[in-house]
């Protein structure tokens, strides 16, 4: 989920490109004009192929580092899902699409899948339900709100792994929240040792520190909402509720769409706040697929099967961010007609 | 809360106004002492209490897991595990803390130094090689200049941790892996998409008159674009150096993966793995790395609140 904040806003990002085209288009549109009439004089002081020379020279090195790095490596990863590489030595046999059977067989990556399934769609429920919910109650500019806004926010600042290790040592069976229980008489419980408990705790952990840039994402949606539509409510008698439920919610639907989009994504890619939290167990339970891809890759030497789960993983992640934002197309478009 | 009460005559006042230069100016009047929307509006005593309950309730489990982070890590293993929540003066100790800090496993001095130097070094390399060519961009109308927009912007769909291991394949090829220009390399790439995204979008919105006087000027396209266009770029930047800041600070699995524990370069969060990772129970060495570890985070999170958050808004929303 975390761990990559550029990551995430690297999601957020692709959530916005249609509409991103869209104001573009306009932009260009509207400086169309503007644009013809003056480009011409320019065009004669400065012969074309140096413009294009310039062009050359300004996008090539980006282009050079982006193609090593992204375009190269996203084809090796294809070409090493259909191989049995292990990584280091020099010669690798191509094995078809055995890593792939592997992958759908295997019930260490079947139950990783299921597991980060699960996180991935309690997670985005948990974390927009109240990231939405607190983002509504304190949209006022008070004082308290501001405060209250960076205590809700404060831990996205703070590296996932990081956040994992925190709670491991608040949820371990001498950890301050049994300590805390014992104090009130209560019996300990198994946070991180039982498999139900420790499955619940990942999730619990991630949306602890992950609900409040939901809820920031909500707040500046929520206050985009121009007054007039919550006056014309007011004299029309509709309640708090009624206003959100038909006012504030109908208008931030693009927020939504870009929220739940980011979240759904990005708790795929859980796997630092496992790591430091649980490190997986007990008894595997908490494994999510990146893990799982790590650990087969590095620690297990299996190189090939690694890239055939991140394969699969890729073409998932893409398929579910697609068809979040396809679903909630009319939304959006009623949301940027009104 | 009178406000809502004198909400219906002022509408009604405003629908009758003819002068189409008062409409504007009393509406955004209005609009900035009630920027609240539906909060500003009156609440019922009993609503309000269990608002602010709920609120205080969840503030309070946000917040006291960081109490106990900083509280623990000036006391000892049996205070931390008996008394969570107290410090008194004859458990309070900086004997941890400073073993933390000049702890053998991880040098956190180092640590921030080498973390810091990669987030300044990324910012420039990402700006550097993402400005010119979002600049290409914007002012390009050939099919090309499309194309080289989808390209970038096709970075957007994958996961860092999809391309990781290609990428380690790649950089042993290239004789850089282990090595921090392999490790700014990857980081840089990773940067990219959303920057140019970001760029192009914002450049498109600059005037192409600024470009022609530069050019009247007789400076050349690049020396155009560094000297007048880039300065413009100012807020698109700042955003673009919250969003990779806090993204290398954090980043955890690319330095893990690419720096390797061989090379002896820790970061911040590769150094946090490596000395408590194995002693996650000993809660005299975990609390105070912990600590050492999200004061620079928190105290540049408090410092620059501001900007961090609209930041992480435009990044995600705007585009």
């Amino acid at each position: 989920m975390r761990g990559e904040g550029v990551g995430a806003s690297v999601l957020s990002a692709s959530v916005t490109i249609r509409k991103q085209a869209h104001m573009a288009d306009t932009v260009a549109r509207m400086a169309g004009t503007t644009r013809a009439r003056t480009s011409a004089p320019a065009r004669r002081r400065r012969s074309a192929w140096q413009d294009r020379l310039a062009g050359v020279i300004m996008s090539g090195p980006a282009l050079l580092v982006f193609i090593a790095m992204f375009i190269v490596p996203m084809l090796l990863a294809v070409v090493l899902s259909f191989t049995d590489w292990n990584g280091y030595s020099l010669r690798f046999d191509f094995i078809g699409f055995e890593n792939y059977a592997d992958a759908f067989k295997n019930p260490r990556t079947v139950d990783a899948a299921i597991f980060t399934a699960i996180i991935a769609v309690v997670g985005t429920l948990l974390c927009n339900g109240i990231g939405l919910a607190v983002a509504a109650l304190i949209a006022g500019n008070s004082r308290g709100n501001t405060v209250l806004r960076t205590v809700f926010f404060y831990p996205y600042i703070i590296s996932a792994l990081i956040i994992g290790f925190l709670w491991s040592a608040m949820l371990a069976p001498q950890g301050a929240v049994n300590s805390l229980l014992a104090q009130f008489g209560l019996a300990p419980l198994p946070f991180l040792t039982d498999m139900t408990f420790a499955k619940a705790s990942v999730i619990l952990t991630i949306v602890w520190s992950h609900f409040g840039f939901n809820m920031i994402l909500y707040l500046a949606g929520i206050k985009s909402v121009p007054t007039e539509y919550y006056e014309a409510a007011t004299v029309d008698g509709a309640s708090r509720w009624q206003q959100f439920r038909n006012v504030t919610l109908p208008l931030i639907a693009p927020v939504l769409t870009v929220n739940l989009v980011l979240t759904l994504v990005g708790l795929l890619k859980a796997y630092d706040i496992v790591l430091a939290l649980t490190d997986g167990g007990p008894a595997a339970s908490t494994q999510t697929i990146v893990y799982q891809i790590l650990k087969d890759s590095f620690a297990q030497a299996r190189l090939g099967f690694g890239a055939a789960q991140s394969v699969v993983l890729l073409i998932v992640t893409a398929a579910l961010g697609l068809a979040v934002t396809f679903a909630r197309r009319g939304a959006d478009r009623k949301a940027s007609e009104s | 809360m009178t406000i809502s009460t004198q909400t219906s005559p002022n509408i009604g006042a405003e629908l009758l106004l003819t002068d189409a230069d008062e409409l504007p100016r009393r509406r955004y009047g209005r609009r900035g002492r009630r920027r609240g929307g539906p909060a500003a509006q009156r609440t019922p005593l009993a609503a309000s209490i269990v608002k602010w309950v709920l609120l205080g309730a969840l503030a309070l489990v946000m917040l006291v897991p960081l109490y106990i982070l900083v509280i623990s890590a000036f006391k000892p293993q049996a205070d931390i595990i008996l008394h969570p929540l107290a410090i008194t003066p004859d458990m309070f100790t900086f004997d941890y803390l400073w073993n933390a800090l000049t702890s053998e496993k991880f040098n956190v001095v180092g640590a921030y130094g080498i973390t810091l130097l990669f987030v300044v070094l990324v910012n420039i390399f990402c700006i550097a090689l993402s400005a010119p060519v979002a600049y290409v961009i914007a002012r390009g109308r050939s099919k090309w200049h499309l194309a080289l927009l989808l390209v970038f912007v096709s970075g957007l769909f994958i996961p860092g941790q999809v391309t990781l291991i290609p990428v380690v394949f790649v950089l042993r090829v290239l004789g850089l892996i282990n090595t921090i220009p392999g490790f700014l390399l990857f980081e840089t790439a990773a940067t990219l998409p959303v920057t140019i995204f970001l760029f192009a979008a914002y450049l498109r919105t600059v005037p192409r008159d600024i470009d022609e006087a530069a050019a009247l000027d007789g400076a050349g396209r690049i020396r155009a674009f560094w000297s007048c266009i880039f300065p413009i770029m100012r807020p698109v930047v700042a955003t673009i150096v919250v969003l990779n800041s806090i993204g290398v600070w954090n980043d955890f699995v690319s330095p893990q993966i690419i720096l390797g524990p061989g090379s002896g370069i820790y970061t911040v969060t590769t150094g946090v793995y490596a000395a408590v990772g194995e002693f996650s129970t000993d809660y005299t060495v975990l609390f105070p790395t912990l600590l050492l570890a999200i004061a620079p985070a928190v105290i540049f999170f408090i410092i620059m609140q501001r900007h961090i958050i609209g930041g992480l808004v435009a990044g995600a929303t705007k585009g």
